[in-house]
């Protein structure tokens, strides 16, 4: 069942790269926070209800509900559909994540230790790897947002993989804070749409001496 | 619970101005938090190496920058009504300015003082909004351009740290609350695998170089300081600087007690260098002033970090110089906020004849100038050395040779461009009768330098021994 739903969720970052309409990029976004709390629900065998608490905050309610509610907006204010401006082409950047998840799975089976799950850190490397280069490759700046997501997603698996469990303040903290950053972030993009009139990097060239 | 009770007061402060349009309201909340702030630095120092609020301890380098930013935000508030009155007329954002500098201050305390690696990963996101409203308060689209890339690095930045505190944890993690904190790490580093003590390193340092001026993320910080208002370049180029130092030092703590202490010692001085030859070059194709100040911090923080580089030896050197350059970059930022009064910009090329047209503080400039380029008998001057000849000691003569060879450039392209402001042709397009002047300004700058050379020179017996201190608990 787990590996089932580790490479569906690997299959998720292929789809960006397939995709050039905004807004599926959006709902990949809400299907990854979706299978993170199917993920981290079933791999949590003792759990307690806090922790349960936590989880269902950070997967289900802000990674798959408000994050992505929250972009869909700005996508909308912005009339933002398709995206026309990459470094890399589409069919290039297929090959690329691929190789990235081919390249993670073997570098993750390569690390030998206990106290890692290598199925997840497989995942997670590629997932951290393919939202980096997700945000390099785009010039949009609301994609470099979509990166960032990516990347915080393979976080979460890699504090799987790890078993990494913080106390439940800090835990907060952490969610807040991510919550705050990218909602900041959104609105940073929401302005510079209206105040350069696109969102291309290219625009965002002013302060070079 | 003083942190506690700290962190309370501050907030009720900062949400008391944050829409409020009466002027001595807001004044009244910023000299409150000021002595609030340096009643937390005496608290820390009376119960030195006790821990307070859960996740906090007052050890010697977080009551010797805290101490610092106390000392920092009283010149800060005061050029801050100079920067209000001149830049801002709409009342309200004047409170949120304010509110905005008390949070940025609140979370750098709480770097300075935290035991433990998440509350430090979280203050220093605090401080990336924080600064990221502040460089945008004047909301032209330059300041929307500096503040959006400055967001969005600190971010990127903030998720890659992340990811090693992920790594750090892999043995450590028991989830109880001292699991993650710097004295447990300490404690069990020899038990964290090499390679993900390494990997976590790499992460932890790259995603904090944004906070510290120095490579790889640099570039972010320097348009933000190129664009911010002079009194945050004056909290930026210092306090915050230095709460990228204490994640970075508390990180090195780790690491410099297992196997991989001479590897991160590399990486360290790779950074170092890297970073001091980069602002070299880049020093010379700039325009503005608080770029070329900007660049200047950069050069400062990559010798604190060369001084880290070599452990014990360089630590004594990199906190004096850490200290010493906070008290130098507050006064040289404040007193661009008076050259960009005077001239109505801050470029250097609208600069001219400032020492015959504004004489008192055409020669306070020059003293800043000799103090941050540490020209002797500047106190930095005293740092520099003790970096410098740390290097010789330690073998590293080669690269000591090299940063001698570009601390010489730097000086000379700093020089250069101060010298158009000193001594240059006044522009054509100089408005005299727009000019601001006020003669009580420059104080605040006198006293900041007079301060470098005297904690130089005479430095007081008990900040020697919170240094010393600092020095003897590394591993």
């Amino acid at each position: 069942m787990m590996i089932v739903l580790l490479i569906i969720f690997a299959c998720t970052l292929i789809y960006f790269f397939l995709s050039e309409r905004v807004e599926k990029h959006i709902n990949l976004l809400a299907v990854q926070g979706t299978l993170l709390f199917i993920i981290a629900f079933i791999n949590l065998i003792e759990i307690n209800v806090l922790g349960l608490i936590l989880i269902l905050l950070e997967t289900l309610i802000v990674k798959a509900i408000i994050i992505p509610r929250f972009l869909n907006r700005i996508r909308r204010t912005n009339n933002l559909n398709r995206l026309v401006e990459n470094y890399i082409p589409f069919f290039y950047s297929v090959l690329i994540i691929t190789a990235i998840i081919i390249a993670s799975f073997f570098t993750a089976y390569s690390i030998r230790n206990h106290f890692v799950d290598v199925k997840f850190l497989a995942i997670a490397l590629s997932t951290i790897l393919g939202g980096i280069y997700f945000t390099i490759v785009h010039k949009n700046i609301f994609n470099h947002i979509v990166g960032i997501m990516i990347v915080e997603n393979g976080a979460f698996l890699l504090s799987l993989a790890v078993g990494g469990e913080f106390p439940f303040l800090v835990s907060m903290a952490v969610l807040i804070d991510i919550l705050i950053a990218v909602l900041i972030i959104g609105i940073f993009i929401d302005k510079i749409g209206s105040a350069f009139g696109n969102m291309s990097t290219s625009s965002l060239n002013k302060l070079k001496d | 619970m003083a942190l506690l009770f700290f962190f309370i007061i501050s907030t009720l402060l900062a949400l008391s101005v944050f829409s409020n349009k009466n002027r001595s309201i807001n004044f009244s909340a910023a000299s409150i938090y000021s002595l609030l702030h340096i009643s937390l630095s005496i608290y820390a120092y009376i119960n030195l190496n006790d821990l307070d609020s859960v996740y906090y301890k007052f050890d010697s380098l977080g009551i010797i920058l805290n101490g610092l930013l106390s000392i920092i935000l009283i010149p800060v508030f005061w050029h801050i009504r100079y920067f209000l009155d001149r830049y801002i007329p709409d009342r309200k954002m004047k409170g949120r300015f304010i509110s905005l500098i008390i949070i940025l201050s609140t979370a750098l305390s709480s770097i300075y003082f935290a035991d433990n690696i998440v509350i430090v990963w979280v203050s220093l996101e605090i401080t990336t909004v924080a600064v990221t409203f502040l460089i945008y308060h004047e909301r032209y689209p330059d300041a929307l351009e500096a503040a959006w890339k400055f967001l969005f690095i600190s971010s990127f930045g903030i998720v890659l740290a992340f990811i090693g505190i992920l790594l750090l944890s892999v043995k450590v993690s028991n989830a109880q609350d001292s699991s993650l904190s710097y004295t447990h790490l300490q404690a069990v580093s020899h038990l964290i695998d090499p390679l993900f003590m390494k990997a976590a390193f790499l992460l932890l340092v790259t995603g904090y170089s944004i906070k510290m001026n120095i490579f790889p993320l640099y570039p972010a910080t320097v348009d933000a300081k190129t664009i911010a208002p002079f009194p945050v370049n004056a909290l930026t180029s210092t306090a915050v600087l230095n709460g990228g130092f204490v994640a970075i030092f508390r990180l090195y703590s780790i690491i410099s007690g297992t196997e991989s202490a001479v590897w991160a010692n590399r990486v360290l001085l790779i950074i170092g260098m890297t970073s001091l030859v980069i602002m070299s070059v880049q020093l010379f194709k700039v325009k503005r002033f608080s770029r070329m100040f900007a660049y200047s911090s950069m050069e400062h923080m990559a010798l604190v970090i060369i001084a880290l580089s070599l452990g014990k030896p360089g630590l004594y050197a990199a906190i004096l110089h850490i200290m010493l350059h906070s008290l130098a970059k507050t006064g040289i930022f404040l007193h661009y906020g008076q050259i960009r009064a005077y001239y109505l910009s801050g470029w250097i090329h609208d600069s001219g004849d400032y020492m015959k047209q504004n004489g008192f503080s055409a020669l306070v400039y020059l003293l800043g100038l000799m103090t941050a380029t540490a020209v002797p008998p500047s106190g930095l001057f005293v740092s520099e050395y003790l970096i410098l000849r740390a290097l010789f000691s330690e073998g590293y003569s080669y690269i000591a040779i090299a940063i001698i060879v570009l601390l010489s450039v730097v000086m000379y392209v700093i020089f250069k461009y101060s010298m158009q402001l000193l001594y240059g042709k006044l522009p054509d397009n100089f408005q005299k009768d727009k000019a601001i002047i006020n003669k009580y300004e420059p104080v605040s700058q006198i006293i900041l330098f007079g301060l470098v050379f005297y904690l130089a020179y005479f430095t007081p017996g008990f900040i020697k021994e919170l240094m010393n201190s600092v020095v003897q608990n590394l591993n």
